[in-house]
Order: C-alpha cells, then sequence, then structure tokens
C-alpha cells in the first residue's frame, strides 16, 4: 500500500518533469515537439552507454548530448518553421521523431541496449517493518529537486521572466527587448536538461534502452499538458502529475484488468477534456487565447 | 494547411485525378506481381487519405484518431469474412467469443458493414469530440485511438488479440479496389464541394485557437467526421482483404504519422493533394526499398544501407513541409487542360 | 541632422500594401502626430518602424543606421521603443515583473537603477501596486505602465499607438501631461492617434495619413483652425 502510494507519486512527479519540458517548449513556440521523446531517448542510450565511468560524468555527459540534439532539432527544422500553423508544426515534429527513432536504430540497433546504471540505487530496504524500493524514493527525491530549481529558475530569474512573457505574448516580449533566437534556444536547451533528467530516473528503473525508448512517456505527457492547462507551466506540470498518478494507481487497482489501465486513462482524459476543453488550470481568457 | 478547395462543381476537376488513378491502376498496377501488390495497397491508402482530407483538410482540425475507424473497419470486414475454422481454431488459443466465429458473409457485404459500423462509431464518438477544438481536439482524438488500439490489443475474446487474423480472402483485382476509390474520392469531392465543405473551410482553425463552437460548426463538423469515418472503415476494410490479415498493429502510430503524411505532404486543401502524397510516399518507398534489396530501379543500381529507407522517407517529408508547408499541391486540384481546337 | 528619418516606407500583410509611401523627419527632443481614420494603417507604421512587422520598401534612419527590416529586439536595444496599441501589458505578470521586462531592452545594463527609480517618479501609482497583477489596473494605469514599461529602455525615440485609447477623458490629460515631461527630458515622442485634436496642439507636427499616403502636414501654429480641419476631414468630431 505504502509502496503503491510511492510508485504513484514518482511516476506523477516523472511525467510532470517531461511535461515541463514539453509545456516550456510550446510556449515559447506554440510548437508540440513529440519529438521530445527522442530526446529521451539518447539521453538514456548516453547513459547506459556511457555507464562504466563515474555517475557524475556520465551525466554531465547526457544533459551535453542532450541539449546538443535539442539545440540541433531547433536550429535544423524548427526555426524555419516558426510562424507557421501549428498543426504543421505538430506534423512535423513527428516526422523529426521518426527521423531520429531510425537514425539511433541504425546507430544502436533495433535490440535494446542495456547496462546497470547507478546500481546503488537498486534494491529495497525496510521502514517500520514495511519494505520500500530505494528507486521510488530516490525518483521522488529527484523529482522534487528538479521540480524546485525549474521553479525557482522560471519564477525568479530574468529568462524566466522571459520565458512566462514570451508564452504569454511573444510579439510584445520582443518589442521590449526579449531576443527571440536565444530564448527559443534556451527553452530548447532546458527542454534538454529535463529530458535527461527523466531518462537518468527511467534508466534507473528500466535500463533496457530501444530507439522507442522515450516515446510512452511522452505521449502520455502530452496528454498531461493538455488535461492540466496547456497555457500554463503549472498546469503543464500538473496534468503530467495527475497522469502519472492515474495510470499507476490504475496499475494498482485494476488488478487482472490492468492490460486496460491505458482505456480507463483515456476515457478519463476525454471526460476531463469534455468538461474543461483548456485543461484544468485554464480560466476562460487563456481558452481563447491558446 | 493553406485555405482553398474548390467550390464548384467542375467534371475537369473530378475527372482529372480519377484519370490519373486508372492510368497508374493500370500502367504501374499491371507491370509485375509485386507492383500489383503495391498498388493496391496505395489503393487502400488513398482511400484512407482521402478520409482525412474531408475532415481535416477541410476542417483544419488535426485528427489522430482515424486509425481507429481504419482499424475497426479492417477488424469488422475480416472476421466476418475469414473462414469459421480458422475463427474456430487459429486464433489464440480459442478464446473468441462464440457468435463471432460462425457469421461468414460476402466481402462486399463485409466492406459495407465495416464503413457503417465506422461511421457509427464517428457518430457517437463525434458527439464528443467534435466539441473540442484545437490542441484539445488532437489529444482527444489520439484518446480514442489509444482506446481502441488498448482494447483490441488485448482483449481475445474480441478479436485475435495482438496476433495477426490469418486467411482473409483477397480481392485480388485491381480493378475493383480502383472502382472503390473512385467511388471514395466521388464521395469526398461532392462533399467538398458542398455546402458542409464550405462551410467546414470558412471556419476552419489554422491557429489552434480554441474558442467555444458555435452549434452549426459542431453539426458540419460532425457530419464530415462521420462520413470521413466511414470512409476510413471502409479503407481499413479493404486493407484486411489487399494483405489478407487483420492486425492491430497496422492502425497504430505509425500508420497514423504516415496517413497524415501523405495528406500534408500532398497538400491537406485539396483531393489531388491526397492523391499525390498517397502516391509520391509510396512510390519513394518502393523505390528505396528496391535500393535496399540492390534491385535495378529503372535499370539503374544503387544500393543504400539496409533501415536507410525510413530515414529518407520521413527526412523527405520533413523537407517537404521546410520547403512548402501547403504541401506540394499548395490547395490546387488538377485539371485536365482543356483540348484547344486545331483550326 | 535628424533622428529618425523614415523615406518612403512601404508596409502591409502578405501581398497587401496597407502604407505605400510614407516620409516624415524626427529630430532629436521634438514630436510628431500621426493621424488619420480608423484602418488606414497607423498602427502597421509603427509596427514597421519598430521591427513587429517587416518593410516592404523605403527605408529608415534611426541614429545614423538603416533599422528598416532589423528584429524588434534589436531595435529597442538602439533606443527605439513602441507602446503598442491596446497597451499589450503581461496582464498575468506583476506590475514589477512587467517593468522588469522592459529593462531586457536596455543596450547596457549600467544605469539600471536610476532608470527604474526615474520612471517610478514620473509614474508614483505604478509604485503603489508594485506587487499586484497588472491585469488588476484600471485602464488608465496600465497605459502607464505600458508607457513606463517602454521608458526603462531610456529610449531616445518614443513610439505611441493610440495611448488615449479607451480612456476617459480626464485620464487622457493625465497622460499627455506625462508625455509632455517625458518629452521636456529630452526623449523624441511619436504619437499615433485617430483624433486630430488630441495631437495637434501637442505635438510640433502632424502628418495626416490617408491611402498608404501622407496627406498633409500640419504644424502646431495652425493647430486652431486645422481642427475645423480635420473634422472636415474624418467627418466627425468625436
Ligand atoms: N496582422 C494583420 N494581417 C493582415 N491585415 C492586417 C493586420 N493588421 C492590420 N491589418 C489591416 O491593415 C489595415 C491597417 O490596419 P492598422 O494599421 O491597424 O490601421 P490603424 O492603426 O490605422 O487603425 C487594415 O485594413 C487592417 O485590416
Ligand atoms: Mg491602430
Amino acid at each position: 500500500m505504502v509502496q503503491s502510494i510511492l510508485d504513484a507519486i514518482s511516476l506523477g512527479g516523472l511525467y510532470s518533469l517531461a511535461a515541463l519540458g514539453l509545456g516550456l517548449v510550446f510556449g515559447v513556440m506554440r510548437l508540440v515537439n513529440f519529438a521530445h521523446a527522442e530526446l529521451i531517448t539518447i539521453a538514456a542510450y548516453t547513459l547506459v552507454l556511457t555507464a562504466q565511468f563515474p555517475l557524475a560524468v556520465s551525466l554531465l555527459f547526457t544533459v551535453i548530448v542532450t541539449v546538443f540534439v535539442a539545440l540541433l532539432m531547433e536550429f535544423s527544422v524548427y526555426r524555419r518553421l516558426r510562424g507557421v500553423n501549428p498543426a504543421i508544426m505538430l506534423i512535423a515534429s513527428f516526422g523529426l521523431s521518426t527521423v531520429l527513432q531510425r537514425v539511433y536504430e541504425l546507430m544502436f540497433g533495433a535490440l535494446p541496449r542495456s547496462a546497470v546504471v547507478a546500481p546503488f540505487l537498486r534494491g529495497d530496504f525496510k521502514v517500520a517493518g514495511l519494505s520500500i524500493t530505494i528507486s521510488s524514493i530516490i525518483t521522488i527525491v529527484l523529482t522534487i529537486v528538479i521540480l524546485l530549481a525549474m521553479g525557482y529558475l522560471i519564477e525568479k530569474t530574468s529568462l524566466g521572466l522571459q520565458l512566462r512573457a514570451a508564452s504569454a505574448d511573444f510579439k510584445t516580449a520582443r518589442l521590449l527587448g526579449v531576443r527571440s533566437n536565444r530564448l527559443i534556444s534556451a527553452a530548447f536547451g532546458l527542454s534538454g536538461v529535463l529530458a535527461a533528467c527523466v531518462a537518468l530516473i527511467l534508466v534507473i528503473q528500466n535500463p533496457q534502452i530501444s530507439p522507442y525508448y522515450g516515446l510512452n512517456i511522452t505521449i502520455l505527457s502530452l496528454v498531461g499538458i493538455v488535461i492540466g492547462g496547456i497555457a500554463s507551466l503549472r498546469g503543464a506540470a500538473l496534468g503530467g502529475f495527475i497522469v502519472g498518478v492515474v495510470l499507476s494507481s490504475l496499475n494498482t487497482l485494476l488488478g487482472n484488468g490492468r492490460v486496460y489501465a491505458y482505456s480507463w486513462l483515456f476515457i478519463l482524459v476525454l471526460v476531463i477534456l469534455l468538461v474543461r476543453p483548456g485543461g484544468l488550470l485554464s480560466k476562460g481568457s487563456e481558452l481563447e487565447r491558446v | 494547411m493553406k485555405h482553398g478547395g474548390v467550390t464548384k462543381f467542375s467534371i475537369q476537376n473530378l475527372l482529372g485525378p480519377i484519370i490519373v488513378l486508372i492510368l497508374l491502376t493500370h500502367f504501374v498496377g499491371g507491370a509485375s506481381t509485386s507492383l500489383q501488390l503495391v498498388t493496391q495497397m496505395a489503393l487502400c491508402l488513398f482511400v484512407m487519405v482521402l478520409a482525412l482530407q474531408v475532415f481535416v483538410g477541410n476542417s483544419g482540425v488535426l485528427s489522430f484518431g482515424h486509425g481507429a475507424f481504419a482499424l475497426i473497419g479492417s477488424y469488422v470486414s475480416a472476421i466476418l469474412t475469414a473462414p469459421v475454422n480458422i475463427k474456430d481454431n487459429a486464433l489464440s488459443m480459442n478464446q473468441l467469443w462464440e457468435p463471432l466465429v460462425s457469421p461468414q458473409v460476402n466481402i462486399y457485404v463485409a466492406l459495407v458493414i465495416s464503413a457503417a459500423v465506422s461511421g457509427l462509431i464517428a457518430a457517437i464518438t463525434g458527439i464528443f469530440l467534435m466539441r473540442l477544438n484545437g490542441l484539445a481536439a488532437g489529444i482527444a482524438t489520439f484518446a480514442l485511438l489509444g482506446v481502441a488500439y488498448n482494447v483490441f490489443f488485448n482483449n481475445k475474446k474480441i478479436g485475435p488479440g495482438s496476433q495477426a487474423l490469418p486467411g482473409v480472402p483477397l480481392i485480388d483485382n485491381n480493378w475493383i479496389l480502383l472502382l472503390l476509390a473512385v467511388l471514395s474520392l466521388i464521395l469526398v469531392y461532392f462533399i467538398n464541394i458542398s455546402r458542409i465543405g464550405r462551410t467546414l473551410r470558412a471556419t476552419r482553425e489554422d491557429a489552434m485557437a480554441a474558442p467555444a463552437l458555435g452549434i452549426s460548426i459542431f453539426k458540419v463538423r460532425l457530419i464530415a467526421f462521420i462520413i470521413s469515418g466511414a470512409v476510413a472503415g471502409l479503407s481499413g476494410g479493404m486493407y484486411s482483404h489487399v494483405a489478407g490479415t487483420f492486425q492491430v498493429q497496422d492502425y497504430y502510430l505509425e500508420f497514423t504519422f504516415i496517413t497524415l503524411s501523405m495528406l500534408i505532404v500532398g497538400g491537406s486543401a485539396s483531393i489531388w493533394g491526397a492523391l499525390v502524397g498517397t502516391f509520391l510516399i509510396t512510390a519513394v518507398g518502393q523505390v528505396l526499398l528496391m535500393m535496399e534489396q540492390d534491385l535495378p530501379v529503372f535499370g539503374i543500381q544503387v544500393q543504400i544501407p539496409l533501415g536507410s529507407r525510413a530515414v529518407i522517407i520521413a527526412l523527405t517529408f520533413v523537407a517537404v513541409l521546410l520547403w512548402r508547408s501547403g504541401g506540394i499541391t499548395n490547395g490546387k486540384e488538377f485539371r485536365i487542360p482543356k483540348l484547344k481546337k486545331i483550326s | 541632422m535628424a533622428l529618425l528619418e523614415v523615406t518612403n516606407l512601404v508596409a502591409g500583410y502578405g501581398k497587401v500594401e496597407v502604407i505605400s509611401d510614407v516620409s516624415f523627419t524626427l529630430e532629436p527632443g521634438k514630436s510628431i502626430g500621426i493621424v488619420g481614420p480608423n484602418g488606414v494603417g497607423k498602427s502597421t507604421l509603427l509596427q514597421a518602424i519598430a521591427g513587429g512587422i517587416a518593410p516592404k520598401g523605403g527605408t529608415i534612419t534611426f541614429d545614423g543606421k538603416n533599422i528598416a527590416g532589423k528584429k524588434p529586439e534589436d531595435i529597442v536595444r538602439l533606443g527605439l521603443s513602441l507602446v503598442p496599441e491596446g497597451r499589450q501589458i503581461f496582464s498575468g505578470l506583476t506590475v514589477r515583473e512587467n517593468l522588469s521586462l522592459g529593462l531586457t531592452g536596455r543596450r547596457n545594463k549600467k544605469g539600471a537603477n536610476e532608470a527604474i527609480l526615474k520612471v517610478r517618479e514620473l509614474f508614483p501609482v505604478l509604485l503603489t501596486h508594485e506587487n499586484h497583477q497588472a491585469g488588476m489596473l484600471s485602464g488608465g494605469q496600465q497605459q502607464q505602465l505600458a508607457i513606463a514599461r517602454a521608458l526603462i529602455s531610456e529610449p531616445k525615440v518614443l513610439l505611441l499607438d493610440e495611448p488615449s485609447l479607451g480612456l476617459a477623458p480626464t485620464v487622457i490629460t493625465d497622460v499627455f501631461d506625462r508625455l509632455k515631461e517625458i518629452i521636456e527630458m529630452g526623449t523624441a515622442v511619436v504619437i499615433v492617434e485617430q483624433r486630430a485634436n488630441l495631437v495637434t496642439s501637442f505635438a510640433e507636427k502632424t502628418i495626416v495619413i490617408r491611402d498608404g499616403k501622407v496627406q498633409s502636414t500640419l504644424t502646431s501654429a495652425d493647430a486652431a483652425n486645422s481642427e475645423s480641419l480635420q473634422r472636415s476631414y474624418f467627418g466627425a468630431g468625436e
């Protein structure tokens, strides 16, 4: 029971990190970056392929590689699509996602690559007679730390202020001097950092990396940001969290019926969207804008 | 997606794509056995892309849910026509629900039923889905696909689950498939030029903005969604009778992506765009496949590494969008040129 | 030498030309009014100067540099700020955050504190609402915030697009009094209004835009009779 609750919270936290990465980029350029999945995947590959180095080195390397791929996406494709109808951008990101999946397949093979990352985070310990996995605690702690750091960055720094302003009204933000290229690059860079964090947590739990590794979590986080309210980063994080918690709870509660967890989740999503089309955190005015 | 689309009936606009389809079916479909199969599959996909065109192309609302209608159409047609002994024995250790084992109907009756069932499901789900706009609509339609996939993948009482249902009787005739494609094309063409099509285009939302939908827009979208769902169902049904099997995995993310790309690469605003997109992507895929297998293409032998085909297709797709976000045809219909009188 | 010199400017959207030939000059520390009926292209003109849209032709020389087609974020750093139509404050951010955003457009970060202090002195009401959401302010306060936000980058030229829009007459007087102070402190001002009477008495000269071109130029000297003139042009005195 305690373990189930911890699992639900840690999955929720994980999804909220992924949702934040998507939300940052969506905010500044109205792009639903489906290829965020491939950022998570490349981060996971890098973690596994550099597992023989000390964790700190491996992590640093992973962040660098992931941010590089994120910026590469922006420079090679998205920069040229700026201002284009968001539906076209979304489809282009689908295409980019496929390109990267196939490139990974050519580079790393179709079969899963694996290695033990951070073995000291495996296993479980006992508290008051209850057995609790270390990874769930680590996930929760890591998530909280990362969310707090992101919260600080977004609420308290100049970059964060610019990101919030640009998400609300990019045109006016530019008139005030916000540098569009730099800011969008920064958003992509940050989404890369977040993808690396997500990959770290995922890899601790499941170190079997295939070209599609990041797909599932990205789709579900996407669903999350829409039900949370894509107009704000808080909404995105909240939505991601809800999807994670619901999915984890469904898996626990449904027993043998857990294969249908996704169906129940999607039905819940439909209901939420019908009641609040702009997402849970939307106000009337935001509905019209986004 | 550019505004565009044709509003007035013009026999040249209608006949143009039909003639191209006939020529393709005749020359490519008749060239060799392998090209025949490719052509047949392309005809099925073309019907699917038409289904997307009539809804997505006109309303501007992206649907990720049409895979569900194709899936259901494919399933219905397969389960109604596959031989009883196959349904009885081969399927996932005999778990199929009893009333589904015995039915046997004619292929064409089955196709009509697939279109009808998919249309019905589109009607029921559309009542909810068509209230949404923008990204919410995109995610909601995706949720529909997610539910359909999840249920069919796991439930062995209603179908083969994650396995394939083999033995589905084939329509081994290019011309019948062509006829079905042409009929769908004519239907979609008339919807496009009708009041429904015009209203949809007038109220399309390119900005993914989400104002509350007026009741009339809702109705018009719903009608287009139902027709589009039925056509998608037909395409799924056709596909089971071309491939000879039904398998859930054929209708998930990759299918959704490839069919939407076909629409958008060709240009979502016109039937001609749907046609160009479908056959171009199919042709590029086929040529690259032959290159991967080191077979000569038009007498020229170029070998490319195994697996690079999909990269090139997806790259081409992204490149087309970068080059021209309205797609190759940019909303134009193809007209057969008027013959000039020779004086 | 003129601080801002617009020559034969062409601007519009897509294939549509809204502004086909507009020229004017502005000296340092001076003011110019731009008037014309609704939809004539006044906002388009200002957006083209500030970089919000790319001009289709002509030149815009600011401080000796051609700025036509530059990005808005670069133009503001050169010292030209636009207060857009409808104020466009960030209603979800606090007053303080709105003002801080103005800092991004400064060329050098030195002197930022002085600039903030100066602006606060000019608009004391903003000080009392510093931590409130900007959306909660009254219309007049929002306009003041928008002007204050643009001033924080200490521009040499301030462009204002219909600052009187939606404000009560007494509030309008208030806002225009501030603008006078701003000009006195050495900032040149371009002010767009639909109604000529608001600006002819205020600016040294006023240009009238019609059919994408400068139809006539009025000086403050003929402000008195120009008002009746304007009435006949625009058909209403409102
Ligand atoms: N973003 C835009 N896209 C296309 N046309 C526009 C846009 N903004 C304004 N217009 C058109 O340009 C013309 C001039 O508009 P505007 O510059 O706002 O006039 P004014 O500020 O003088 O009232 C109008 O006909 C308007 O419809
Ligand atoms: Mg205006």
